[in-house]
């Protein structure tokens, strides 16, 4: 099996981000920078480019919200493959943690 | 009240747009706000009672929508798109922002998937037009003339610049690049050099007489037709397509009766025959004894 490659640092929380429910661009870049305590930020055209691809590759899709006052607004939802990125991508960090724990 | 305008032709490289910004951003400070960017025109409207941040991005967007929203959630106003492919956005002017809180990209990977972007379609472009420089190269081994030659000089130059540029782009952020000044030199020298190509193809002389035949069935002698000007001296083609019933001279004679070139037989069927003609007047001049039909193409 092809090894997947370590995932950037907007993916990673972009899919994060979504991991509890679908949310929208500006949500995601909100919920980033509270997480991160401010270190990690996310801009227009990388949140523009990392969603394009990560619906490419099937990671998460488009819905529209059918909240009130929210209507017709743009939202992103983890699809099982992009969960499992997810996971698989946790489960490298938390190794890379525990090997550095163990030296 | 009447809104002014004004139109900026400046030219940027690609991988200066960094620049670009900057100066966009100077232009609002001083009232000036960008409503169109693009490649050679840009259009502001003035406005001294705003402020705005500029960015740019290149890219082939599938959704405009999306990626509209997506900026719009940022507080980036969409301003427009150039032919070549940049999109432009600003957001009002805020001083209890930081600088680098106007950037659109925000890590590595997609500042350099953006300048890849670009790189790749630049050095597809520049590998494009290399082929046809080879393919102009190898006519003009085979028949050079001065036109093609300047021709393939300028394709060859593009080319340089295009890969250069694409190099350039690629390694945006580790290096930094110059100023516009060599862009600028490089489209003065591909317009002069371009004109240059056209004037001396115009001046050729197969505008004049592009093609000519003649069926003549009276014998004559040292006849003068088919006169033309010669403007810079070069390397000339001839085809040349004679069928006579008896044996005939063709030649191509300056004003003091020189001949360029000559031929004798009764029938000939060539093509690029290679003539070298100086600057002056010439004829082509035939003799024969007997009737001639003849076909001739000089350029």
């Amino acid at each position: 099996m092809k090894k997947s490659e370590p995932m950037s640092e907007s993916y990673y929380y972009i899919l994060l981000c979504l991991a509890k429910g679908a949310n929208h661009g500006y949500g995601i870049m909100q919920m980033t920078e509270k997480l991160s305590g401010g270190d990690v930020t996310i801009g227009s055209g990388t949140m523009y480019g990392a969603t394009s691809n990560m619906m490419k590759k099937g990671w998460i899709h488009e819905i529209m919200s059918d909240e009130p006052g929210q209507e017709r607004r743009r939202l992103y939802q983890l699809t099982d493959a992009g969960r499992d990125a997810l996971k698989a991508e946790i489960a490298r960090l938390r190794r890379m943690l525990e090997n550095a724990e163990e030296v | 009240m009447t809104m002014e305008y004004k139109t900026s032709h400046r030219a940027y490289a690609a991988w200066n747009y960094r620049q670009e910004i900057e100066d966009l951003n100077r232009a609002s400070e001083q009232g000036w706000q960008l409503v169109r960017g693009g490649c050679f025109f840009s259009r502001f409207v003035k406005n001294p009672d705003v402020r705005y941040r500029y960015q740019m991005d290149w890219r082939k967007v599938e959704d405009m929508g999306r990626y509209i929203e997506t900026f719009r959630e940022q507080g980036w106003e969409y301003v427009s798109s150039s032919f070549n492919g940049w999109h432009f956005f600003r957001k009002f002017y805020d001083p209890a922002l930081k600088e680098e809180d106007y950037e659109i990209f925000t890590d590595r990977e997609s500042l350099q998937a953006m300048t890849r972007r670009w790189s790749r379609v630049v050095m597809a472009i520049g590998a494009v037009l290399l082929a046809v420089a080879l393919v102009t190269f190898i006519q003009e081994i085979r028949t050079p003339n001065l036109p093609r030659l300047l021709q393939t000089l300028i394709l060859l130059a593009v080319c340089v610049f295009l890969m250069r540029g694409g190099l350039l782009m690629r390694s945006l952020g580790t290096i930094r690049p110059g100023d516009n000044t060599l862009l600028h030199a490089f489209l003065l020298f591909l317009v002069v050099g371009w004109a240059g190509v056209m004037a001396l193809l115009i001046l050729r002389p197969d505008f004049s007489i592009r093609q000519y035949t003649a069926e003549l069935s009276e014998p004559y002698e040292d006849n003068r037709f088919a006169e033309f000007e010669v403007h810079y001296p070069d390397f000339y083609y001839l085809d040349l397509k004679i069928d006579a019933d008896a044996p005939f001279v063709f030649s191509i004679v300056n004003e003091a009766g020189e001949a360029a070139y000559s031929v004798t037989g009764t029938d000939i069927d060539e093509e690029n025959i290679r003539i070298r003609l100086k600057r002056g007047k010439y004829w082509f001049s035939a003799s024969c004894g007997a009737g001639v039909e003849l076909e001739s193409y000089l350029n």
